[in-house]
């Protein structure tokens, strides 16, 4: 089982999931097995304002551990991420990155900012 | 810029992205762009509400913007509704009395699939350095993608050297990709090739 541990900046209580990668999508927006498909599938809010179209950046997560267990980022990706406030070197959006490796241990930071948000809902 | 609508489907709600068209300085009212594609659910919905209707938004969002007019020569490229985020871009350009040549490229597969033309002519008569040209190309998305290369790689690729020009080009589908690769490629650099892939 691939596992991701999600801590959030706003002070949130962290979560755990377990997965397994092959059982991907979870739902359905992102990539199928992106970090986004699987929190959405296991009920765990995060931004995807473009629907998870790799179109925005309100699903930027900061990889704390098991960064080259996800999918390489495309050049798409990266020109996106240069406009997230906040970017890291191991800064992914969340919709794009995808948990490849089935016994991933991966941890990801939340960031309280996304660019330009005024979120005035938080549905599921 | 662009807003997340919550479309209440019959079997869950959806949300979905539709660009801004206005500019900031408009005020409160915003106005957006949308197609009526075949068997499209959510725009199905959108064009049946009425004035005065309610609708649930979050925003807006996005990172296709243009603060200030770059000190270069500026080529703006767009598909169809795709002159959305364009729009603002356009007069927020003008509004800074740029000192350099302002080009815009605009495609569409028929004369009246040319939004805002009115608006974009009336910016080509008060500014001189505005160069506004069109592609009317119908043999569906692939060809009009393949006009728009062409005249892309003609005029900024093999004409002459000059790398310092900035893009931005808005559109729809894996196109929008090539023309990045084609303009990176040819040795602008990355930051100077802005997109947004619909």
């Amino acid at each position: 089982m691939a596992r991701i541990r999600i801590l959030f900046e706003s002070g949130e209580p962290e979560q755990i999931v377990e997965f397994n990668p092959a059982d991907a999508p979870f739902q359905h927006d992102g990539q199928p097995g992106s970090i986004l498909d699987v929190l959405l599938g296991h009920r765990i809010h995060l931004e995807h304002a473009c629907g998870g179209n790799c179109a925005c950046t309100t699903c930027h997560v900061i990889v704390k551990q098991g960064h080259d267990k996800l999918s390489e980022a495309s050049e798409q990706e990266e020109d996106l991420l240069d406009r997230a406030p906040g970017l890291t070197p191991t800064s992914r959006l969340g919709c794009q990155a995808v948990v490849e490796d089935a016994g991933a241990e991966i941890v990801i930071l939340v960031p309280r900012y996304t660019i330009n948000q005024v979120s005035e809902s938080r549905g599921e | 810029m662009f807003i997340s609508i919550s479309i209440p489907l019959a079997d869950e709600t959806r949300v979905r992205p539709y660009t801004i068209a206005s500019s900031p300085e408009d005020g409160d009212l915003f106005e957006i762009v949308f197609n009526r594609v075949p068997g499209g659910a959510g725009v199905a919905w959108l064009f049946e509400r009425k004035a005065g209707d309610e609708i649930n938004f979050t925003g807006p969002f996005g990172a296709f913007t243009l603060e200030r007019a770059p000190e270069r020569e500026l080529v703006f490229i767009a598909e169809g509704t795709a002159i959305a985020p364009i729009r603002p871009m356009l007069r927020r350009v003008f509004e800074q009395k740029p000192g350099h040549p302002v080009r815009l490229l605009y495609a569409a597969d028929r004369v009246e699939h040319l939004l805002f033309r009115g608006e974009i002519e009336g910016h080509a008569i008060a500014h001189p350095q505005f160069q506004f040209e069109t592609i009317i190309a119908d043999g569906g998305q692939e060809a009009l993608y393949a006009r728009i290369m062409a005249e892309v790689e003609r005029r900024w690729v093999v004409t002459d050297n000059d790398r310092m020009r900035h893009f931005y080009v808005c559109g729809i589908g894996a196109g929008v990709l090539r023309i990045r690769d084609l303009l990176r490629g040819a040795g602008y650099e990355r930051r100077a090739v802005r997109y947004e892939q619909w």
